[in-house]
């Protein structure tokens, strides 16, 4: 006597909403890779005149028919840097405080808190760098370069630190400046991810390693931080992801300067997506084709660190991490 | 002044919900106007209209826009730029543009900069000076009656003078020298009607200096940043930045009513009558009178400006950067962004600010347009009838406009320009200098009446007689500052000089106690706070329990 067959094939309703969901689910790939399409084709006007120049020069002079994406990307990167710089801490701190630390009543205040920071719009952001911030990180800009700028990144050119009157035009519209503002947007989203990752945390392993007498730190350092490690290094690569994208603060902080610097202190820098926000307005079509090749190797930029991002960060849940 | 609802600090906010509402704003459809034989403005049928452009005149049309929302009439306006304005326009995106030049056909960059096939009119809607705003100080004392000669100006956008205490400044100010001070030009990052006038201006007056700067000949709406130039984008982003708390020793290029509104100084220029004088309304309408506008009504170019004979303008009291900014409007019949509705909007709008609305120009840092101009353009306006026949335009009578520049019994004058006060005698070249204030909207004069509140010198001076052959006034006998024959300073004698304003005139040198406190110190101090901020409270705490672990219960 044979088993009755049984189907795993869905019917009726089980079979429109599972076809449904796959159909809404697949749109999300379509969409990306139709972005992708579209920026390539667009964008290949554009490299096939200016081919491999198109990556090594570092000016922008569509007049003088020199259009290269260098210094923007080296700007690019160097704001989204900085920006990490003061990301990931205080993101890494403020996830274990929420996570680990504070008082439940408090706990969704803060979560809520955070969630209001990743609202506020990026022009918000922008006007506070501009307006409030960029007087202060100018002195600690000068402060860095008096005391460290021997180090090239901290060298600021043609001033003199420590000169009668310090020049302050030469501190201020720079990487540094809008990498604290960019910080400061690209912050709760790293939060978020990381706390979600150390809220996964097995309570029973933590128990345990209350048990044998840890105390809470010791607890934090030997069971949340290395089971959330996959999760620190995916949000502050999702982070990383937006930081490098960051538009509209960028271009009110930033006086635009083609040139490819390590010199994050000193006046003057360009991202690519500042550049695309401040040219679109008025370009050309040959100028346009420009914009959106440079805008399609931000999206190619994007999309790799974003999928490795995924990549830890669903590696992390499974629980790897914790030997 | 009384409301000034646009404050542009926040421009880029302004920019964001004036979109907001473009998006949200429904386009209206068109409406047959029900009276169309009544003229009452308010009963008209209106659309939104939408219009982005130059941010040069952003002020005075945003305080149009303000003063005709009342009567039902919703308009857009969002800067971005001239070059911006005119390729939104040819796109088809907006319903007007406002532009300081006229479309290039071929742009700067080799760039088609035409409107695409788009029927259109040029309307000149305000006059204005191009100002030169800065920030410079001597000790903590902002200079606010700074004077520069026209290649001193050049020289300073094209990097050959990059310290204020240049001989050539000094001797722009008759001597008197600015601290050691590297100089920062703002320029604009954006395609700019701003740059276009400043650039026309250093091509047509100065072309070696400007030529060898920038590796040809014409203007650009795209300034070549170089050296220890910042670029910014928008006007207000410049004034902003010359203002803001980074911007001791930056100049930077605007429409007079930006430094205005913000109280800041501007640079007086010398004119070819060698005087310094500052863009007020006055001085605009009389560098204006020379300005040839094309007459040609079959040229595509009709009403737009030559300005060569402007910047070279003799009298005494004309500001050479001086010029007109125009709309760009829609006139073809088959025009797909208008409808009757939309029309009648921007022919409502225009004619109040062509009219009623040029009484502002002069308060808010432009200058109101002669009544030729005005007359053109509603000649202009009425090409939209000729497009719409359904648009009202009865009831539009221009010498009924309340204009500071008509005069009721010859046309052809220029009120304003023939009442202008003469510049006061320590603007001319050699005197001086004033130490009267800049960026206030006021003349400065010898004529006590025009200004009350400018301290000229010796108060109760006489008018000083004007030299019929030459224009040129002479020196006010007696009441002149005195000046020292050898250095060239004035001599501030005590109890002659009750209104001169000391504080400008001292010593040009670094003072270590001008500079704020050593910041080395408190550097450290901080970082010190800092690191005992984070660690006492633990340490406390920790000792506190040792210390409890220690006592015996």
């Amino acid at each position: 006597m044979r088993p009755r067959k049984l189907s795993r094939r869905a019917t009726g309703a089980d079979a429109v909403f599972a076809h449904g969901a796959r159909a809404v689910g697949a749109s999300v790939l379509v969409i990306t890779g139709g972005v992708g399409v579209f920026l390539a084709w667009q964008a290949y006007p554009t490299l096939q005149r200016y081919g491999w120049s198109f990556f090594t020069e570092s000016a922008w002079e569509p007049d003088q028919d020199v259009i290269g994406i260098a210094a923007v990307l080296v700007g690019t990167i160097s704001v989204a840097l900085v920006a990490m710089f003061f990301a990931f801490p205080t993101s890494v701190l403020m996830a274990l405080y929420i996570s680990e630390y504070a008082p439940a009543r408090i706990k969704s205040t803060l979560v809520s808190l955070i969630d209001l920071m990743a609202a506020v719009p990026s022009i918000v952001y922008g006007l506070w760098g501009f307006f409030l911030i960029m007087p202060h990180a100018a002195e600690l800009a000068l402060w860095l370069h008096k005391h460290l700028g021997w180090i090239p990144i901290f060298d600021v050119r043609g001033t003199d630190p420590d000169a009668a009157t310090w020049d302050t035009t030469r501190y201020v519209a720079s990487a540094f400046c809008a990498g604290i503002a960019v910080a400061m947007m690209v912050m709760p989203m790293a939060c978020a991810v990381m706390r979600q990752v150390f809220s996964q945390t097995p309570p029973g392993e933590k128990e345990a390693a209350l048990a044998l007498g840890a105390t809470r730190w010791g607890m934090i350092t030997a069971v949340v931080l290395p089971f959330g490690r996959g999760g620190i290094i995916g949000g502050t690569m999702l982070g990383l992801g937006r930081a490098l994208g960051e538009t509209i603060a960028v271009v009110l902080i930033i006086s635009p300067a083609f040139e490819i610097k390590p010199n994050i202190l000193e006046v003057g820098t360009s991202t690519v997506s500042a550049l695309i926000a401040g040219r679109f307005g008025e370009a050309s079509p040959a100028q346009l084709s420009a914009l959106l090749a440079a805008g399609f190797v931000l999206f190619m930029i994007t999309l790799v660190i974003n999928t490795l991002a995924a990549v830890i960060v669903n590696r992390s849940r499974s629980g790897e991490g914790v030997d | 002044m009384t409301t000034r609802k646009v404050r542009l600090g926040l421009g880029t906010l302004a920019v964001i919900t004036a979109s907001t509402v473009a998006l949200l704003g429904a386009p209206a459809t068109a409406v047959d106007r029900g009276g169309a034989a009544d003229p009452e403005l308010s009963r008209a049928a209106y659309a939104q209209i939408e219009g982005t452009g130059s941010t040069w005149s952003e002020l005075i049309v945003q305080q149009w826009i303000a003063d005709v929302d009342s009567n039902g009439m919703k308009v857009v306006y969002t800067g971005g730029g001239s070059s911006k304005g005119r390729k939104d326009f040819a796109q088809n995106s907006t319903d007007f543009a406002i532009s300081e030049i006229p479309y290039q056909g071929v742009d700067e960059q080799g760039n088609a900069d035409t409107s695409n096939g788009r029927e259109y009119a040029y309307l000149p809607i305000v006059a204005g000076g191009t100002a030169f705003t800065y920030q410079l100080k001597i000790g903590d004392q902002l200079v606010r009656n700074l004077r520069l000669s026209g290649e001193t100006i050049t020289k300073i956008f094209t990097n050959q003078i990059t310290n204020w205490n240049d001989p050539a400044i000094a001797a722009d100010n008759n001597g008197r020298a600015f601290p050691s001070l590297p100089i920062t030009p703002v320029v604009r990052s954006d395609g700019s009607g701003t740059t276009a006038q400043f650039t026309t201006w250093m091509d047509k007056e100065y072309p070696s200096l400007w030529r060898a700067f920038y590796g040809k000949a014409g203007l650009t709406s795209y300034y070549p940043r170089e050296g220890r130039a910042v670029g910014q984008a928008g006007s207000d982003q410049v004034m902003n930045t010359i203002a803001g708390f980074a911007g001791n020793g930056t100049i930077g290029y605007v429409e007079y009513s930006y430094p205005v509104n913000k109280d800041y100084p501007v640079v007086k220029v010398l004119n070819k009558g060698g005087y310094f004088v500052e863009p007020t309304d006055y001085n605009v309408a009389v560098a204006l009178t020379k300005a040839k506008i094309n007459q040609d009504k079959s040229s595509p170019l009709y009403l737009t400006q030559i300005l060569d004979e402007v910047y070279r303008h003799p009298d005494p009291r004309a500001y050479p950067i001086s010029s007109y900014s125009y709309m760009v409007i829609p006139t073809g019949a088959t025009d797909q962004r208008m409808t009757t509705a939309k029309r009648q909007t921007l022919a409502d709008f225009m004619y109040y600010s062509l009219c009623a609305g040029q009484t502002k120009a002069g308060p808010y840092g432009y200058s109101p347009l002669p009544l030729n101009l005005v007359k053109a353009g509603f000649e202009q306006i009425a090409k939209l009838k000729t497009a719409d026949p359904a648009v009202d335009l009865t009831d539009r009578d221009v010498t009924q406009c309340n204009n500071p520049t008509f005069d009721g019994k010859n046309l052809a004058n220029n009120l304003l320009a023939e009442t202008a006060p003469q510049p006061a005698a320590c603007d001319k070249a050699g005197e001086g200098p004033c130490g009267t204030e800049t960026g206030t909207n006021t003349p400065s004069t010898d004529d006590g009446s025009a200004t009350p509140e400018v301290t000229v010198e010796t108060p109760g001076a006489p008018t000083p007689g004007t030299d019929p052959g030459t224009g040129v006034p002479a020196p006010p006998d007696g009441g002149a500052p005195a000046v020292d024959p050898d250095t060239g300073e004035v001599v501030v004698a005590a109890g002659t000089t009750t209104g001169e304003q000391a504080p400008d005139f001292a010593a040009p040198t670094e003072l270590a106690s001008g500079r704020p406190v050593d910041t080395s110190t408190f550097g450290w101090v901080a970082a010190l706070l800092l690191v005992a901020l984070v660690l006492l409270p633990g340490v406390m705490v920790s000792s506190f329990r040792r210390r409890a672990k220690a006592s015996p219960r």
